[in-house]
């Protein structure tokens, strides 16, 4: 990143062809520097987890593990319930996500397309509810699942964070957008509205699908307080909160317990990294939405 | 379009049945429940079928002179002003380094500081945790520079919030970053170029130029920063464990207490009523007032 | 093929009445143009034809048949679309499949039908490709496969040129010309561009504001147009337009004293003129150019524009009864400012009355 190729824009300052703009470069370093900062917890805990226990709680500063190991992670995955955590949260996550998108993208398309009594009703109902804290449902819902015996199951736990409008709110304005013209073709076509929606409306932009299936995904994953409510057995816990109870199990052996810590964050960081710019689409217009 | 209205209700009654009957059942129904509860007595490890009584208002009576209540509003209130300014501001100013940057190296540093948002909150739990840890952690070196001695940052009651809130801002930033990042990107180069030609400093092109054109943007990181972080529950909790809980204690968290700990459900529901009056006033003030500080 | 009758239809929005109590039969195997400027409800006739808007009264029959309730596609029509309308994430083989795939037709049917279209339209080689990678002409014959492999009764175009270039456009009317003749279907054509309508349709109805100006052959519309509206949207260049006064009337001929002293004479066609002004209708070509002073000419003037197109040259000559478009030879030698004189071609010539139609 030279001096040269950069453009300063939000800090800008003409660049003189063949001098180096010291300012430009100073800031470049700066941003490198904060990053680096930034980061820096979580290349600490991945750093930990690789060191034994006894290093980890060594005297002074040592920035990496001296001997690399992988231990810890065995440990982790031997002596705890975390590989059955996975497969709870693999399973609650991949189900919310599929149910969420394919829900929302149903009502927002009936929203957004189709007329019927209560239409409106309904929209208005929906973008109202970003008034109510969702957080603040959290004994009513407990009362409700307990109510119908569904606690300590992964239907439980699914249930509650089903509920979603962000996501049918982004969908009824992307079938909004799409021009008119696309679905008088498909109607002279000969297509019905299921068709319309699964053939034509959705896969014109599985972009957005994919953006919204990701975010739903990494939140579901994430969720703390609901799972932590509606589950005690240790054997149906999510992995985001099982690694809570992990702490008293192992005692003082922190580097597995951050060791652990890596293991639930992973898939949704990998998710992250492999789909960055679905993230980021996801995030901006769920964000538009709630302007 | 030809089609019978029948039909066409029909079809959408089909396709909006299945978020519907989630949204009344898990939204819609608990929220009256809610309103419903708050005025019962209601314990919720129950043994037999409802040991709740119909109590009318005499919870809301207790709320209103119950200090750990005010202590909750009190110890949200603070939290607000330690993170929805500052970590707007902090997502700004990162937002304007990043944005300079090109191609794969923007990318990179971009994950760097947006990889927080992604993690469970837990995991940011354990992380922080650790590098706080009075005995162990890497933090105390840095603490101890500054006041002499290794502290105990989750027990040390003023330490604990700024603690907390710091925290907040590292883990929720990614999200304004990008909304900034977006707005940034949608300033069209000629703005700038007319006025370095006019002969603006790079500090006047910041206040002048950028700071105007992205105010829609900062209001709106503004107020989904605050109606987000009200609603805090998991960081205090989970750092606050084992400590003294109710000197930290913040709104939702209350809830949760009332009704899980201190098993009164039907207290824990007026409180959480009295947290969405609280929820909306905020809302509405904070909308006012970016509306009249943007219209200058 | 079929015939297409629309029997005193109407359509309102709300309060606004876009279409008024309107009849209209279309002939079977024929090309009719539905031409007008914008806003004149053209395309909406087209939408209510393919049964895309509802007829708010009146009916609508296809073949005999009445359409009026029946869904767009159990029509028997077919349309292709403004903007093509393709399907962005299929290929084309895909696109011209779709209404055989929504049907569940067997996968050998619609190879088929796909390979029949794809032949009529040179499309062979581009069958794997998505639209985004094709160019607009190719898009069209795309979006007219996809109409095609429907094997319509009434095929539907919507202004389906208006997004093409002028050189691909000429080109795109040559081959809708020869489509028509290949297959022989009814066509319903919607444009604004009269130049399209003029060289394409067997039949124009020309819309203005909702009802139909006059229905005919082109010839009919360019040689006898029956109003003032068709005679000035008609033809390119446009009619000049000259108001004259009546100076006397001698059975069917009108005897009109011109701005600037001059007279003409002109045959009405059969109809009276109210009142003592008229407007005279002349095309450009129909105006005589010549030396200025000259006796029995109708109007002296100074030229003020000169367009050479090569095969023609127009001119704008400013006179008494305003500025006239006068049409001429290629190789025309005038210039700016030189002095002409110009005759009125009496024979072609048309008289139209305040209100507009023709005497």
């Amino acid at each position: 990143m030279t001096a040269a190729v950069e453009t300063t824009m939000a800090a800008g300052v003409p660049r003189r062809a063949g001098f180096v703009d010291l300012g430009a470069v100073l800031l470049t370093i700066l941003t490198i520097i904060v990053a680096c900062i930034w980061f820096f917890p979580v290349f600490w805990a991945l750093s930990t987890s690789l060191k034994t226990d006894q290093e980890a709680i060594a005297d002074g500063i040592n920035i990496l593990p001296s001997n690399p190991t992988f231990n810890n992670y065995l440990y982790v995955i031997q002596h705890s319930d975390l590989p059955i955590w996975y497969l709870n949260s693999t399973i609650t996550s991949v189900g919310i996500t599929f149910l969420v998108v394919f829900m929302s993208a149903c009502a927002g398309y009936a929203i957004s397309q189709l007329r019927f009594p209560g239409r409106m009703a309904l929209w208005w109902t929906i973008l109202a509810s970003f008034m109510i804290p969702g957080t603040a449902l959290i004994v009513n819902h407990f009362i409700i699942i307990a109510g119908v015996k569904l606690l300590n199951t992964h239907l439980g736990v699914i249930l509650p964070l089903l509920v979603a409008p962000v996501t049918v709110i982004v969908y009824k304005q992307f079938f909004d957008g799409i021009p008119r013209d696309f679905r008088e073709a498909a109607v002279m076509d000969g297509a019905n509205e299921f068709q319309l929606l699964f053939r034509v409306y959705l896969p014109m932009n599985w972009g957005i699908t994919t953006a919204l299936a990701i975010i739903t995904f990494i939140g579901a994953w994430n969720n703390f307080l609901w799972p932590f409510l509606a589950i005690q057995n240790e054997k149906m816990m999510t992995v985001t909160v099982g690694i809570t109870q992990v702490q008293d199990t192992f005692g003082v052996a922190y580097a597995r317990v951050i060791a652990g810590a890596v293991m639930a964050g992973l898939p949704v960081a990998i998710a992250y990294l492999l789909f960055q710019r679905r993230v980021t689409q996801a995030i901006t217009l769920s964000a538009g939405i709630k302007g | 379009m030809l089609k019978s209205k029948r039909n066409e209700a029909l079809v959408a009654a089909v396709l909006v049945a299945p978020f519907v009957a989630i949204y009344g059942w898990m939204f819609v129904y608990p929220t009256i429940q809610m309103v419903i509860l708050s005025l019962q007595k209601a314990p919720l490890i129950v043994s037999a079928e409802g040991q709740s009584s119909f109590v009318g208002l005499d919870n809301y009576m207790r709320l209103f002179k119950d200090p750990i209540f005010y202590t909750s509003i009190k110890n949200t209130a603070y939290f607000l002003l330690l993170t929805v300014i500052p970590g707007t501001a902090m997502a700004l100013a990162i937002a304007l380094m990043v944005t300079r940057l090109k191609g794969w190296g923007q990318s990179l540093i971009l994950s760097m500081f947006f990889l927080p948002y992604v993690l469970p909150i837990t995991v940011v739990y354990l992380i922080w945790d650790w590098m706080m840890n009075f005995q162990f952690g890497i933090a105390q070196h840095l603490i101890a520079f500054f006041t002499g001695k290794p502290v105990n940052v989750w027990r040390a009651i003023p330490w604990f919030m700024p603690m907390v809130a710091l925290i907040t801002i590292w883990w929720t930033n990614g999200f304004s970053i990008l909304l900034f990042l977006a707005a940034l990107r949608n300033i069209p180069k000629e703005v700038y170029e007319a006025a370095q030609l006019d002969g603006a400093t790079r500090w006047q092109l910041f206040w002048r130029v950028t700071f105007p054109l992205i105010w829609p943007v900062t209001v709106l990181c503004l107020t989904i920063q605050l109606i987000l972080q009200m609603k805090i529950f998991d960081q205090v909790y989970l750092f606050s464990q084992g400590g003294r809980t109710q000197v930290t204690m913040v709104m939702v968290q209350y809830i949760f207490e009332s009704a899980f700990i201190k098993n009164d459900g039907g207290y824990a529901a007026t409180v959480a009523v009295a947290m969405f009056v609280v929820v909306i006033a905020f809302s509405v003030l904070n909308f006012q007032a970016l509306r009249a500080g943007g219209s200058r | 093929m079929a015939n297409v009758e629309l029997k005193n239809v109407s359509k309102s929005y709300g309060s606004v009445q876009v279409i008024d109590n309107l009849s209209l039969k279309v002939e079977d195997g024929a090309f009719t143009a539905l031409l007008g400027p914008s806003g004149c409800g053209k395309s909406t006739l087209l939408r209510m034809i393919a049964g895309l808007e509802e007829i708010s009264k009146g009916q609508c029959f296809i073949n005999g048949t009445e359409v009026t309730q029946t869904p767009p596609s159990l029509r028997g029509t077919a349309m292709v679309f403004q903007s093509y309308a393709l399907y962005p994430h299929l290929t084309v083989r895909q696109n011209i499949a779709f209404s055989l795939s929504l049907a569940h037709a067997p996968r050998k049917v619609q190879d088929e039908q796909v390979g029949r279209v794809s032949k009529m339209l040179q499309l062979d080689q581009l069958l794997d490709r998505r639209p985004a990678q094709l160019s607009g002409g190719q898009r069209q014959r795309v979006a007219i496969g996809r109409a095609l492999v429907r094997d319509p009764k009434v095929f539907l175009f919507d202004e389906p040129l208006s997004n093409l270039d002028a050189a691909l456009r000429s080109q795109m009317r040559v081959e809708l010309a020869k489509l028509h003749q290949d297959v022989k279907t009814t066509m319903i054509y919607v444009t604004h561009d009269q130049i399209e309508a003029m060289t394409l349709a067997d039949k124009i109805v020309v819309l203005d504001k909702g009802i139909i100006s006059q229905q005919g052959t082109p010839l009919e519309l360019y040689n006898r147009p029956a109003n003032k509206f068709v005679a000035s949207f008609i033809g390119s260049p446009a009619m000049n337009f000259i108001k004259a006064d009546v100076a006397s009337k001698n059975g069917d001929g009108y005897t009109l004293a011109l701005p600037g002293g001059r007279t003409a004479t002109i045959s009405s066609r059969g109809g009276t003129a109210s009142g003592n002004s008229v407007e005279i209708g002349v095309r450009p070509e129909h105006l005589a150019l010549g030396a200025p002073g000259v006796a029995g000419s109708s109007f002296d003037g100074t030229v003020s524009i000169v367009e050479q197109l090569g095969n023609t040259t127009l001119l704008y000559v400013d006179t008494a009864g305003g500025t006239l478009i006068v049409e001429g030879e290629g190789n025309l030698r005038v210039a700016v400012g030189d002095k002409v004189g110009l005759t009125i071609d009496s024979a072609q010539s048309h008289l139209f009355g305040a209100d507009g139609k023709v005497i």
